[in-house]
Formats: structure tokens, sequence, C-alpha cells
């Protein structure tokens, strides 16, 4: 994966990793919506992350899992410099 | 529902109000109960993938089965087939109890989960090892922590219904179906209103197939009228099976208040160990576990109206289940049916006693003995109905099961008919 992980990706991702169904829409247009809002447990965002280290072959930071909304996980995703990869 | 604590513990009487069946035979009561009653064996090859050329060529599978139509995506991804089951067993159970959320909506601690399991999430723990050895740890999914675990479908049970009373799991081998039963009345003693109680399994995958092969007593015959007939000299081992069934048990004046259908009482139960595999020795332990059971629900031998046996399936065990009915039920054991209906399904371990008991609350609705499919010439001495179903009145049963690790238990249940609160 070149460029930035978008909302489309993200909500793919759910519906793959935590059999959630959402827009990708919804995850751009509501700022303040955290996963939980979205049914997406710890464990679920767990796998998301392990499933998007495993595309870009290097570690994301460990804060990615604790993130708490769609918007704060991309906007920290996609500020990780890909340097080393 | 009503407060906790409403009746003093020895007068909270638990009452089975809802049966949910994913067996065989069978993913619906309805259809469980037609089978059984019509003694329909369903036992065939086993065609579950990756499954179809090991040594074990005969089991109960569930067939019919549509996870995804049952059970939200959201769960699907994180659970094990034998929790699929638990859950859809246990929406059947609850629709048929009609408890729904606005039943305990503001009293959510006033509902538990018990669950009994004897292998957990094979399926789902095998398909992330494959993960592991073929493409690295980073390839094992998060899931993997929960989904292969023992108390699986408790836990997502509890989640899915919003049941925040007191959970738990009863990891006791086979006989724990039983014991969970038990423990779930207990639970109601301590004040709790209902409690969604049972097992399911599904021990019919590559890895769990394979585990199982250790097992001496596993029935490796491939002519599925012939390879689990208990009670006769043809006896070869047992056929295990996939499935199983959940209960709503519920404090009796809880259950009434709301106006469910009280279908039986949970009388009494007890149980023993004697060693794996030591067969000879069960005979003791059922005895000890028959009477135990008889006085929890102070009934006299001679108010069995029905024994479903355990029925293992090699001579040893047989033999020492007809002579510990003998000993526990004195006189009485030569007029008393006996069934062990679980031969047309195979026994899903620790699911195979709840099934039992749910066949037994049925036959005590119906008035009739399910059959013993496959079974025709019986070396024992006992009153076992082969053939078709007997009409008979049933007021109590008395339900069986032993395990393969030694556990051995006895359950006795009531009909639920006006007997006032002693």
């Amino acid at each position: 994966m070149t460029t930035e992980l978008t909302f489309d990706e993200l909500a793919a991702l759910m519906k793959s990793a935590a059999g959630l169904t959402v827009k990708p829409e919804d995850l751009a247009g509501r700022r303040e919506a955290t996963f939980a809002d979205y049914g997406l447990d710890s464990l679920g965002l767990l796998g998301i992350v392990g499933e998007l280290e495993n595309r870009l072959g290097r570690s994301l930071p460990n804060d990615a899992e604790r993130s708490k909304t769609p918007h704060d996980f991309l906007d920290l995703v996609n500020t990780v410099p890909t340097t080393g990869a | 529902m009503s407060s906790l604590h409403q009746l003093p513990h020895r007068q909270r009487r638990s009452v089975v109000t809802g049966i949910g069946v994913i067996a065989p035979n069978g993913v619906s009561t309805e259809a469980f109960w037609k089978a059984t009653r019509e003694g329909m064996s369903v036992l065939d090859l086993v065609t579950r993938e990756g499954c179809e050329n090991l040594p074990l060529k005969v089991a109960g599978e569930v067939r019919d089965f549509d996870p995804a139509v049952l059970i939200e995506e959201r769960y699907l991804v994180q659970t094990d087939r034998f929790t699929h089951f638990a859950m859809a067993a246990a929406n059947l159970a609850l629709d048929d109890a009609r408890l729904g959320r606005a039943d305990y909506n503001d009293s959510p601690f006033a509902v538990g989960v018990v669950t009994a399991a004897g292998s957990g999430g094979g399926e789902f723990g095998q398909r992330e090892l494959q993960h592991l050895w073929g493409q690295g740890s980073k390839h094992v999914g998060p899931y993997q922590s929960i989904a292969w675990f023992y108390a699986a479908s408790t836990g997502q049970i509890s989640i899915r219904g919003g049941f925040k009373g007191p959970c738990g799991v009863v990891a006791s081998d086979e006989a724990g179906g039983l014991d969970a039963l038990a423990h779930a009345a207990h639970t109601i003693q301590r004040g709790t209103d209902a409690i969604v109680v049972g097992a399911a399994e599904a021990p019919l995958a590559p890895y769990s197939v394979v585990c199982q092969l250790g097992y001496d007593d596993l029935s490796k015959v491939a002519d599925p009228d012939r390879a689990y007939r208990p009670f006769t000299d043809a006896a070869c081992g047992f056929v295990p099976a996939e499935g199983g069934a959940m209960l709503v048990v519920e404090e009796e004046t809880s259950a009434l208040d709301r106006g469910a259908p009280v279908r039986a009482v949970v009388a009494g139960h007890a149980a023993t160990f004697t060693g794996a595999a030591r067969w000879c020795e069960s005979r003791e332990g059922l005895v000890h576990a028959i009477t135990g059971a008889l006085e929890d629900a102070r009934c006299a031998p001679e108010e069995i109206d029905v024994v479903f046996a355990d029925a293992f399936g090699v001579p040893a065990a047989d033999r020492a289940e007809a002579l510990a009915i003998a000993d526990a039920l004195g006189r009485h054991a030569e007029v008393v049916p006996v069934t062990a209906p679980k031969t047309g399904t195979g026994r899903a371990y620790c699911g195979a006693p709840v099934l039992d008991a749910a066949a037994a609350v049925l036959a005590m609705e119906h008035g009739v003995v399910p059959p013993t499919p496959n079974v025709f010439e019986v070396s024992y001495d006992l009153d076992l109905v082969t053939g078709s179903a007997r009409p008979a009145e049933l007021r109590t049963a008395l339900v069986l099961s032993r395990g393969l690790m030694g556990s051995n238990a006895a359950l006795v249940l009531r009909k639920s008919s006006a007997e006032s609160l002693s």
C-alpha cells in the first residue's frame, strides 16, 4: 500500500476483520464518532492494525490500536513516516 | 422480572420455560422432537471438510445449519462453530420461553448464562494455527484469543443478550451438561431469576477428530446402522456428534408472574467421579449419582417413570449402567422404561445430556417414551424402548450421563403440573 489509508479502506477492514457494515461516508462525516459507537471492540481494532501491518510490511505505532475514533486512527496511520519499509 | 431474594432459598424452585435445540436430527426443537419421537437415525458418513479420509467414518453431523442466517456477522467472525450452535440454540430457547429484552431491560443482573463445554472451538483454532505455521504469527487473528476457549459460548450469549447476571462454564466432562443445569438451579436458589443454560459442541473438524482418535472407545465402524449400538452384543463404541441444546431455567414464581410457560421442574441432581475409562467403577459412581439426585428431589425410586440412559456403547460401560440402574432403583428397575434416543444422533459430548434433558421434558409433555434407534436385541436386564415410541404417563424422568474422563451425573426432572411449593 503506497497511498494513504482512506475511509473506504477502513470500512472494508472493519467488515473483513470484525464483521461490521459501516458506510465510508459515515466514517468520514462523523468526526466525533468512536469505534465503539460502530460496534468495534478492542480485539477488532487489533485485527485491523495487524492486517494493515501485514500489508505495509512494517509496524504501526503502539498507539494505533488505542485510537478511539476512525479519524484519530487515520491521522495516526497516515502521518507515520514510511522510512525503513 | 421480580426482584431478587423475594423468597427464602429453599422455595426458589427452578423450572424449565424454554427449550432450544440445534441437533443432527433437527435444527429446531420441533424438528428434533419429531425425529426423536419417530426414532429416526441420522447417523451418516462424515462429510465435513478435511474429515472425509480420517479413521472416524460415522458421526452425527448438523446439516442444514446456516449460521449466517441466524447470527449477526459481527459475532460470526469472532466465534467457532460450537458457539454458533449455542447462540442459535439460546435464541430458540429464549423465543420459546418468550423471554425478551422487555422482560429484563430494567434488571439485566437477574439473568445469567451457564454452559458446559468439552473441547471448545477446534475448527477456529485449527484455522488460526494454520495461519501461524503457514504465514507467521502476524497472521493469527486476535479473536483466536477468545474463540477457541471453553467459555466462549457463555460469554457471547451474555454479550449478545445483555445478560449481566451470574455467568459460568462447567468443564466437568460430558456429564457436565447435567452439572450445568444443576449449577443454574443453584444460582437461582441464590437469587438470580433466570439462567440461559446448556451445551453445544462442534467436534467434527479435522484437528478435533484427530484428538478423538486416541479414544479407545470411539467407534470406527463404517456402517451408520451398526456403528453405535449400546446394550447389544454388537456394541462397538460410541459415535460422536455435533450440536446440543440450550434451556431457559427460571425461578418458578418469577416465571409464573410473567406468564411464562412452565415446562418442567429441575428437581434434583448429583454427580460423582470414578476415573477415566474405568467403566466397572462407573457402576458405583452412577448409583451414588442416582441416589443423590433422588434424595435431592425428594423422590422415591418408584416415582421414576422413564430413564434416559447414558448408553455409552461398549460392553463394560453398558453392563455397569444396567447394573447401576438396578442397584439404585431396586425392583422398580425391572419395570421402568429406559431409552437412549442419542443412538440416532450420536453423542454430542456435553451437548448430549442436555439434548436428553430436552427430550425428557418433551416426552413428559407428550406422554410418550421415544425409542432407541438402531438397537434391537437388548443384552441386559432393562426394559429398553426400541422400535417405536411407547405411550406412557410420565411425571418424573431420570437423565443419566457419563464422560470418557470419569464423570457420572444424574438429573431428576418433574412434570410441572400444579405441584405446590413444599
